[in-house]
């Protein structure tokens, strides 16, 4: 069964659709939930949590409806939000401990449990101290542990690296790592830094403007595919040499994706990529300014979609 | 380490026992199986966190100082009767009169009630809003009715101190020194009003100051708006009767009077202020309670989660 389900989801808020008619199934894992700022990941996480009822369709999370049965849905799922506002006088040990707490938790359980979230997010050294003193980097910590000192089925992570630095994003990156594979409990990630969600992730669901753009496992969606990134340049008496290697390349069924003199091109086998481009080049005459290897990755996926609706 | 300890931290991970005999306990993640309090104990432990730092406790001294000077307040006549029955309890036996009955205590703090209210509610209410507490309290098994009611029972249990307990204090007093209620069932009917009175009291204020708190995220400026609010009501009602020789039942607007007046009837005494009846004086109670927790509902049912 999907940890998360939905049909049709359609969130409104006026005359802004903030999801439109979104199909998505989420399994057990670590699931990304990746699109640009605005896209709607926020929304689809509240809409999971029964916070906003939806304008229409369905959502079903741990098999329960979350709008009906919000509160008993919402005692097993932790939640990190994005905004990192806490109230700055609390000592880190009670804020985690009172959530837990508020999760249900009995308050001896809330109390051992709290500290030992702490620790696994590394602050075990520091959960005596006030929120207001500790550093960005710690916060989010805080709010990982949080959302994991009351034994949630499902956490949800709302841009957890915002603010942090390569060290401490990559630390917080391993930490909802072992949360799920360690801990055994699901983890659905938003961000919109698409490098992150494929380190952690085993599942992406990327959605833009509202609208789903891609759903599935990493290894499927980002695949084995290899790429080669184009620079040309065209000499002065081959014009529109540029649009002929797309072309040609395009014609031997090779992904082609053209901006300009630059172009990337995807295909199975990276040996007989490179002999296409080779006689693409040389076949239109044009110079090759840089070429580089390049893995398809998520950021494709939405290129892809970009190039998809200018087509359309 | 103890046994006990052992087997709680024990149970979360790996332990092994070295050559002497010292272990080493992992810290390791426990599931829990456990039952879940739900939302009754959800309500309860917001509740019982947000009395908790209205009173400053578990916060900095700066946050216990303003709480406690006027909580003190409302004590201090209760401490100074209780003293002059204790010391002076010969003199005045006989003379039962000489000492304020227990619902005439509350006229002795009401302005201390007020700016006690007007200093805890605020900030059960409005913290939260300020400081990301209240998205965070929505993803948990809260709902906005059920955390409006753990914000409410935490005011109404704050402002319980000042309007429950010094007359509890005066109850105590005058039983211990014989000018108290006669046999336990008079004893019970007395310490039955004293907290329905207290409590009474205490919710009609409750639903007023939150009101005024749902409005605004300035703590400062709610604190300000409730007490000009209750004060303005308590003049302004005054002006209009007594000045303007409107009609009396613009008492009932009296914020400082109404509450007051309501203690009274719970007491059984007789409504004393003109054109107003005991009846009147429970539906303005009621009218006011109603009002203010309409106006916190259709607050908060708009407030954006996020």
């Amino acid at each position: 069964m999907p940890v998360v389900e939905t049909a049709a989801l359609t969130q409104r808020f006026g005359a802004t659709v903030a999801l439109d008619r979104l199909d998505v199934a989420v399994p057990g894992g670590v699931t990304g939930l990746v699109g640009a700022n605005g896209a709607g990941k926020t929304t689809l996480l509240y809409a999971v949590l029964g916070l906003r009822r939806p304008t229409s369709g369905s959502v079903r999370v741990l098999g329960l409806d979350p709008v009906a049965d919000g509160s008993e849905l919402r005692s097993l799922v932790g939640f990190a939000p994005e905004r990192n506002v806490l109230p700055d006088e609390m000592r880190a040990i009670d804020f985690v401990r009172h959530l837990a707490e508020v999760r249900g938790l009995p308050r001896k359980e809330a109390r051992t449990r709290a500290s030992d979230a702490l620790w696994l997010a590394g602050l075990g050294e520091e959960r005596l101290r006030a929120l207001g003193t500790m550093s960005t980097g710690q916060r989010q910590r805080v709010k990982l542990a949080q959302a994991i000192a009351s034994d949630p089925r499902l956490v949800l992570l709302d841009e957890p690296t915002d603010g942090l630095d390569p060290v401490q994003r990559n630390e917080m990156l391993a930490l909802i790592r072992q949360v799920s594979s360690e801990f055994g409990v699901d983890v659905i990630v938003s961000s919109h830094v698409l490098d992150e969600v494929e380190q952690v992730c085993d599942h992406v669901v990327a959605i833009d403007a509202g609208r789903l753009v891609a759903s599935g496992a990493l290894s499927d969606l980002v695949g084995d595919r290899s790429g080669l990134a184009l620079e040309l340049v065209e000499p002065a008496d081959s014009p529109g040499a540029a649009a002929a290697v797309e072309a040609a390349l395009a014609a031997s069924g090779l992904k082609v994706r053209r901006d300009g003199l630059r172009l990337v091109v995807e295909g199975a086998d990276h040996g007989e990529l490179c002999d296409r481009v080779r006689d693409a080049v040389s076949e239109a005459s044009a110079g090759l300014r840089r070429l580089d290897s390049r893995r398809h990755n998520l950021e494709d996926l939405f290129e892809d979609r970009a190039v998809e609706e200018m087509r359309a | 380490m103890s046994e006990a300890d052992a087997a709680v931290i024990g149970a979360g991970g790996v332990s092994e026992a070295t050559d002497g005999g010292a272990r080493i306990f992992g810290q390791g993640y426990r599931r829990y199986e456990g039952d879940r309090a739900g939302i009754a104990g959800a309500v309860w432990s917001v509740a019982r966190h947000s009395f908790r730092a209205a009173l400053g406790l578990g916060r900095p001294a700066r946050h216990k100082i303003l709480p406690v000077v006027t909580a003190a307040f409302s004590f201090v006549p209760a401490v100074v009767m209780a003293g002059l029955v204790a010391f002076l309890g010969s003199i005045v036996e006989g003379e039962e009169d000489f000492l304020p009955s227990y619902h005439e205590y509350y006229g002795f703090i009401g302005m201390s009630v007020v700016v006690y209210c007007g200093l805890v509610a605020p900030d059960i209410l409005v913290s939260d809003r300020r400081n990301g507490m209240f998205s965070l309290y929505m993803s948990t098994p809260l709902q906005r009715w059920s955390y409006l009611a753990a914000k409410a029972q935490a005011v109404i249990m704050a402002l319980a101190i000042v309007t429950v307990g010094p007359v509890l204090v005066l109850l105590l007093a005058y039983t211990l020194n014989g000018a108290g209620p006669d046999g336990l069932g008079e004893w019970m009917l007395a310490l039955g009003r004293i907290l329905g009175a207290g409590l009474a009291y205490a919710a009609l204020y409750a639903a007023v100051s939150l009101a005024v708190a749902s409005l605004t995220d300035r703590r400062a400026i709610a604190s300000v708006t409730v007490i000009v609010l209750i004060v303005g009501t308590s003049i302004a009602a005054s002006a209009l009767v007594g000045e303007a020789e409107m009609s009396a039942q613009l008492h009932l607007l009296n914020l400082l009077l109404v509450p007051y007046t309501m203690v009274g009837v719970i007491f059984g005494e007789p409504v004393s202020t003109g054109g107003l009846s005991a009846q009147g004086v429970v539906l303005a109670c009621a009218g006011w309670a109603a009002a203010g927790c309409a106006l916190i509902w259709w607050r908060y049912r708009r407030l954006e989660v996020g």
